[in-house]
């Protein structure tokens, strides 16, 4: 059973006159302890998806289920849903990180006690607990991301949404919360992470759904997107001058020689015959290409303007 | 359900806790107000003159505009602050819904009010040795007519939610609030009558003038009259704010966008 089924959504927000698209067919699809990475450039439709799976905005058209119920139809959906929403304070300021916990669990439907030791936990857990009984207002911006965080799993949700949760924070704070993102990642939470830091996406997610203009542009596994992105592209390094003849021959076999670097397009091969050629040249390093996810967004968000 | 109105009580302690001074502030106007109420200052009542000259009249009187201002106003205002402080869609993912959860707030933020009222009355009872010879009938009528403030309450909340800036509106709403409670509607003919028995609110605030500044006899028809006036303006409150809530996330509101 998928954790999260989004199917054909639509969403078209009408305001002073004016219509915009925000959303238009965009259908994803979690399943238990995956992290799926949405991206996409600002005011793509991501934080508007987001918001429609959780209920808090209906789309125009199209289902959202979550572990096959619908959030729109039965509000008990939400207590196996959790999320920490984007450049939203999400938790009081007036209260304490453990107040906060125990209310917020109470909200989801815990009793009491059990969301406050469902909070004490999450607290020594995501190294809050020496502020447990200190107001937020006082504590640093990492973390009351932190203690958002934490909120969003004190009922043990099935489906964590984070909507750009490093937003705003400084680099260290950020590191930290990717940290905790990554720990949750590697215990099976299945996560919806929309961010800008797509190395983390790259780094976390099983799978990347990429959003333009309210369209998914590419949905794929990371690995298979990343290869895809990939090409057959070799970088060897010599330690050594060229000599003319090997030139020649290189180029005869269609690799490009500059100064040290030898880069080759082509099939494994193909490769053999041109380390032959550099034979019995020191030869520093053999590399292949690999795209990362940065390269590949913005190759496919470029593409599709173009096209 | 009760264990959100429990959380939601513990949460308005806190809150006054953490901000003494505001409490302080409140705690003092309050004692201020009995204590001219005590002495005989019956202009200090303001609308709760018209509840007749004794001094449990007036007291109840008083005890009915406070509530039912603060009925009225209370959820507006929190969902404003919380739309600008950005917590209000985390109290939206509750699967109790937000209209079970703010009725849940308003319950809990009632009690800590009366709370307060009945504190400080007490006190000042005991200080000056009054005696107040309270109706204990007047509680019902009371009740009747805060459930019909609750009502307009959850309307107001509803344009809150919506428009998010009320203010002005909000401020200019205690001059219809001091219309409902103060004109003697009961005593008119005609119209003005049946205006009595279907406005918010005046149904209750009629009888409880009966009571305390006629002296007349606890009215059961009356007093079904007044419940069922409050009953059908808080369902009739929670409709308009459910609806409110489906209008807004169809527009992408919540959060303020
Ligand atoms: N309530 C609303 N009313 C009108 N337009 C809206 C509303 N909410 C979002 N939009 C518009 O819809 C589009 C998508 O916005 P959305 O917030 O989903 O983008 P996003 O991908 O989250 O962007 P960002 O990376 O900046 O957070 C934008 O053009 C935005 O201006
Ligand atoms: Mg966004």
């Amino acid at each position: 059973m998928a954790v999260l089924r989004a199917e054909n959504l639509h969403k078209t927000f009408r305001s002073r006159g004016r219509a915009v698209q925000a959303v238009s067919g965009v259908s994803l699809r979690v399943e238990m302890g995956e992290v799926l990475a949405f991206l996409g450039p600002n005011g793509a439709g991501k934080t508007t998806t987001i918001k429609m799976v959780a209920g808090l905005v209906r789309p125009d058209r199209g289902l959202v289920r979550i572990e096959e119920r619908d959030p729109h139809r039965d509000p008990w959906t939400l207590r196996r849903l959790g999320a920490v929403l984007e450049g939203n304070r999400n938790v009081y300021w007036r209260l304490t990180p453990l107040e906060n916990l125990e209310y917020f669990g109470v909200l989801r439907g815990l009793t009491a006690g059990a969301a406050r030791r469902r909070g004490e936990l999450l607290l020594r857990r995501f190294d809050l607990d020496h502020k447990k009984n200190v107001l937020t207002q006082q504590l640093s911006r990492g973390m009351q991301q932190k203690l958002a965080i934490a909120v969003s799993l004190v009922h043990e949700p099935a489906l964590l949404l984070l909507d750009e949760p490093t937003l705003g924070l400084d680099v260290e704070a950020a590191e930290t919360v990717k940290q905790i993102v990554r720990e949750l990642a590697a215990e099976g939470q299945a996560i919806v992470l929309t961010t800008h830091h797509l190395d983390v996406a790259q780094q976390l997610s099983e799978r990347v759904a990429i959003i333009r203009e309210g369209r998914i542009v590419a949905k794929d596994r990371t690995k298979t997107l990343l290869a895809r992105f990939s090409g057959e592209q070799y970088e060897i390094e010599v330690a050594a001058e060229l000599d003319e003849p090997r030139r020649r021959r290189l180029a005869g076999l269609g690799a490009e020689v500059t100064d040290g670097h030898v880069v080759y397009v082509g099939d494994p091969e193909g490769l053999w015959q041109v380390l032959e050629v550099l034979r019995p040249l020191p030869i520093l390093r053999v590399e292949k290409d690999r795209a990362d996810l940065t390269e590949v967004f913005l190759k496919l968000v470029r593409e599709e303007a173009d096209a | 359900m009760l264990r959100v109105i429990a959380i939601e009580f513990k949460r308005g302690l806190l809150n006054l806790r953490r901000y003494p001074l505001e409490m302080v502030g409140q705690l003092v106007v309050i004692t201020l107000i009995f204590y001219g109420l005590f002495l005989g200052a019956r202009y200090i009542a303001g609308p709760a003159a018209q509840f007749g000259g004794r001094l449990d009249a007036l007291v109840v009187g008083y005890v009915l505009w406070t509530l039912s201002l603060f009925a009225i106003g209370d959820l507006s205002w929190g969902l404003m602050n919380e739309a600008r402080e950005g917590t209000l869609e985390q109290v939206f993912l509750s699967p109790y819904g937000p209209a079970r959860v703010y009725l849940a707030r308003n319950v809990a933020s009632l009690l800590i009010m009366l709370g307060f009222n009945l504190v400080i009355l007490f006190v000042l009872l005991f200080l000056t040795g009054a005696h107040l010879h309270f109706a204990g009938a007047a509680v019902w009528p009371l009740a009747a007519a805060l459930l019909g403030a609750y009502g307009v309450g959850f309307m107001l909340g509803a344009l809150a939610l919506y428009f998010k800036r009320i203010q002005a509106f909000l401020n200019l709403f205690q001059f219809v609030m001091m219309f409902l409670v103060m004109t003697p509607f009961e005593r008119l003919e005609g119209p003005g009558r049946l205006a009595g028995i279907l406005l918010p609110i005046t149904p209750g605030a009629g009888m409880l003038r009966g009571l305390l500044a006629r002296g007349e006899p606890f009215d059961m028809h009356l007093f079904a009259l007044a419940l069922v006036n409050g009953l059908v303006y808080l369902l009739v409150g929670l409709w308009v704010f459910t609806y409110a809530v489906r209008l807004t996330k169809e527009r992408g509101l919540l959060g303020g966008y």
